[in-house]
């Protein structure tokens, strides 16, 4: 490049260099003065703050309750506010479920267990902007202290159980702040699946659930399953004790599998192991030989089965029944089938809020049973298989889909959920199964269905010992390892039989759900173990 | 499995003489030696051959559209349904179970060789269904279920089980 041609390069450069120059400082002075103006505001705003707080007093966080004084201080509950109420200036603690500002006025939706109202803090004589955006800020889930008056609202308020009533909030703590980010939203945790997928909405999958489950818990399809089973516990308790059983307990460390070895956990006890109880199985009967008669227990059952479907927990709540009787099994049959419809009885009649409420989210045909209970021999439930085309022989058992298909045929031909097959093949049984008394390839037990799922398995069981003996013998169970077991007959035992149910695959299958784990409280599974 | 149908429609038919046959390549595409010509080849010509021979034209069609949709249908059996995989097998039945919503028989109102060959054919898909799939192609159930009582038809083949009430509903999953 000629001399000239590299000064006007420098002078080009020397220019190009000015206007960056002039761009930069433009772009700093700019910045310099929105930052001025930012600050301006601010302290405006912090003025204002200062100034007109006249409501300091009725809001805040107030310090930790750790029983510093105590309170006279009636709270209502949020399922007891109704028109009759209105004008009243209550205190409640309930959790923020939503909260919204508007302008001048903040609305929240406050709920406690399957209950919500709508409350609402607006910009007046009572409360302050400082205190409206306040209450705006309140994190999700967060517990708070409100006192309000309660109003009666001409236009029903649709997304809240309190439809007639809302909360006009004249003072505001709170008293557990939730952090801001929660691991699910409760909302998208009721949102039924199909909706999700329709609306491009989300919804939670099950181990984000119960990886979460204290947050999980507190929906309201939750809320109202562990009711309702607490509901079935309770009718399966009152009924029992009413027909005369005695509530027992039985040991879950024990030294010998009752089931089969293959299923049973093993623990650590002292210079030895032991095993986690797969039944009572052993002791209820024991108890019966102890001139019990009839008793009953609910406690957890261990299975150690690696099968990852949809109704296997590895821990679950066993309700179990024995008791002697007379002169035939079918006493015995009478006896469990009777509790059970006295549970549904009891379940359909108060408990029809929360079928309702588990219904919004997992849409299901009510429940049906037959009275008495519809018992099938187990020959007419394979002739009912064959003539639908399924292929099996005659002491063959049923496998799953088998057995799906035959409560679907029993529901389509006695239109009940509920029903009992009866007179098993013997083959198929446990060894203190007691066999057919007029041919060898049966056996007196039975297996009890609902929605086409097996939910008890029972019989009558060998009270003799040395039959027992024999059938032990005959399916090669070590004879060293069931002695204590066998001795317990040997000094005179009743007939006597009875059957166990898992609580939560009961519960499951009368609210027509699909997974077990949805009504167990922290279920565990080979997968699982926390929390 | 072709020559045995192939016997089984000549018993339908009613022709006396069962004929010899035998077959070609690994398909093993049946073959009919012909005393006056050139020798036939395929389980659909054969079958049209079968039918001209025992003077019953009406199974092949009695309008020239009904004919063709015969035809078709013959060519949809040898060629879809014989080499179907097991991801084809639910779109033939969706298919089949649409196409027959508002038809007794396959072509035209009358019961055509068409639909014994197309039944035959999808008799083995048939007999794995559940019955919760046979409800779901209802159609098609109804329709298989027809022609495997038409007097004649059926047998070489077991009779496939079909319920008469519907035992699934439709919330059931």
């Amino acid at each position: 490049m000629t001399k000239e041609a590299v000064q006007g390069a420098t002078e080009e450069e020397q220019q190009a260099q000015s206007k960056k120059a002039m761009k930069k400082q433009q772009k700093e002075a700019e910045k310099a003065a929105k930052k001025a103006e930012k600050q301006a505001k601010l302290t405006a705003e912090q003025q204002t703050t200062e100034e007109d707080d006249f409501a300091k007093d009725r809001y805040g966080v107030p310090a930790m309750v750790q029983s510093q004084q105590k309170l006279d201080r009636e709270l209502v509950r949020v399922q007891d506010l109704t028109p009759e109420k209105a004008d009243q200036l209550i205190w409640l603690r309930a959790r923020v479920h939503t909260s919204r500002a508007k302008g001048k006025q903040c609305f929240l939706v406050l709920r406690q267990q399957q209950f919500n109202v709508q409350a609402l803090v607006a910009v007046g004589d009572r409360a302050s902007k400082q205190m409206v955006k306040f209450a705006a800020n309140i994190t999700k889930e967060s517990i708070v202290d409100v006192e309000a008056s309660v109003r009666k609202v001409e236009q029903k308020i649709e997304s809240c159980s309190q439809q007639d009533v809302e909360l006009h909030i004249e003072r505001i703590f709170v008293v557990s702040q939730a952090e801001a980010r929660l691991p699910l939203q409760l909302e998208d945790a009721v949102r039924p699946d199909g909706e999700g997928e329709e609306e491009g909405r989300a919804t939670v999958n099950q181990d984000t659930k119960l990886d979460n489950r204290v947050i999980d818990l507190r929906t309201t399809t939750s809320q109202a399953i562990f009711r309702l089973q607490s509901g079935v516990c309770q009718l399966f308790r009152d009924t029992l004790t009413n027909k005369g059983f005695v509530e027992i307990q039985t040991p879950k460390i024990i030294s010998a599998a009752s089931e089969g070895g293959a299923n049973v956990f093993t623990v650590s006890y002292f210079k030895t192991s032991a095993y986690l109880a797969q039944s009572p199985q052993l002791y209820k009967q024991m108890c019966i030989c102890a001139d019990f008669d009839k008793v009953f227990c609910v406690g957890p059952v261990f299975r150690a089965e690696d099968s990852n479907t949809h109704r296997h927990l590895t821990e679950f709540v066993g309700l179990d029944i024995e008791m002697a009787f007379n002169y035939h099994y079918h006493e015995v049959i009478d006896s469990i089938t009777d509790t059970m419809v006295q549970i549904f009885k009891g379940l359909r009649d108060n408990f029809q809020t929360e079928i309702q409420t588990v219904n919004k989210q997992f849409p299901s045909e009510p429940f049906k049973f037959l009275e008495p209970t519809l018992r099938l021999e187990y020959t007419e439930g394979v002739a009912m298989l064959r003539e639908a085309g399924v292929e099996m022989g005659d002491e063959d058992d049923l496998s799953t889909p088998n057995e799906k298909l035959l409560g679907r045929l029993v529901k389509e031909k006695y239109d009940t959920d509920f029903y009992v097959l009866d007179k098993y093949p013997l083959a198929v049984r446990p060894f203190y199964t007691m066999p057919d008394p007029n041919d060898p390839k049966y056996s007196n037990s039975y297996d009890m269905f609902m929605r086409g799922e097996e939910i008890l398995s029972g019989a009558q069981r060998i009270h003799d010992a040395q039959l027992l003996t024999d059938r032990a013998t005959h399916h090669q169970i070590d004879l060293e390892k069931i002695k204590s077991y066998i001795d317990s007959f040997r000094f005179g035992a009743p007939p006597h039989g009875g059957g166990g149910i898992g609580l939560e695959r009961v519960c499951m299958l009368y609210l027509g759900l699909h997974n077990v784990r949805q009504t167990s409280m922290f279920p565990r599974d080979p997968k699982r173990l926390t929390p | 499995m072709a020559l045995r149908e192939l016997s089984s429609l000549e018993k339908y038919l009613g022709l006396k003489k069962p004929n010899k046959y035998s077959t070609q390549g690994d398909k093993k595409v049946p073959v009919l030696q012909n005393n006056n010509g050139p020798p036939l080849l395929g389980l659909a010509t054969i079958a049209c051959h079968l039918v001209k021979e025992a003077k019953r034209p009406e199974l092949l069609g009695d309008t020239a559209e009904n004919r063709a949709v015969v035809q078709q249908w013959l060519e949809y059996r040898v060629t879809r349904l014989d080499s179907c995989t097991k991801e084809d097998i639910k779109i033939i039945l969706k298919d089949l179970n649409l196409y027959l919503q508002d038809k007794v028989y396959l072509a035209g109102n009358q019961f055509t060789v068409a639909d014994t060959l197309v039944y035959y054919g999808i008799h083995p898909l048939m007999v794995d269904l559940a019955v919760q799939e046979k409800e779901q192609y209802v159609n098609v159930t109804r329709w298989f279920d027809h022609i495997q009582h038409y007097p004649g038809v059926r047998h070489h083949l077991p009779p496939v089980v079909v319920l008469r009430n519907r035992i699934y509903t439709s919330r059931h999953h």
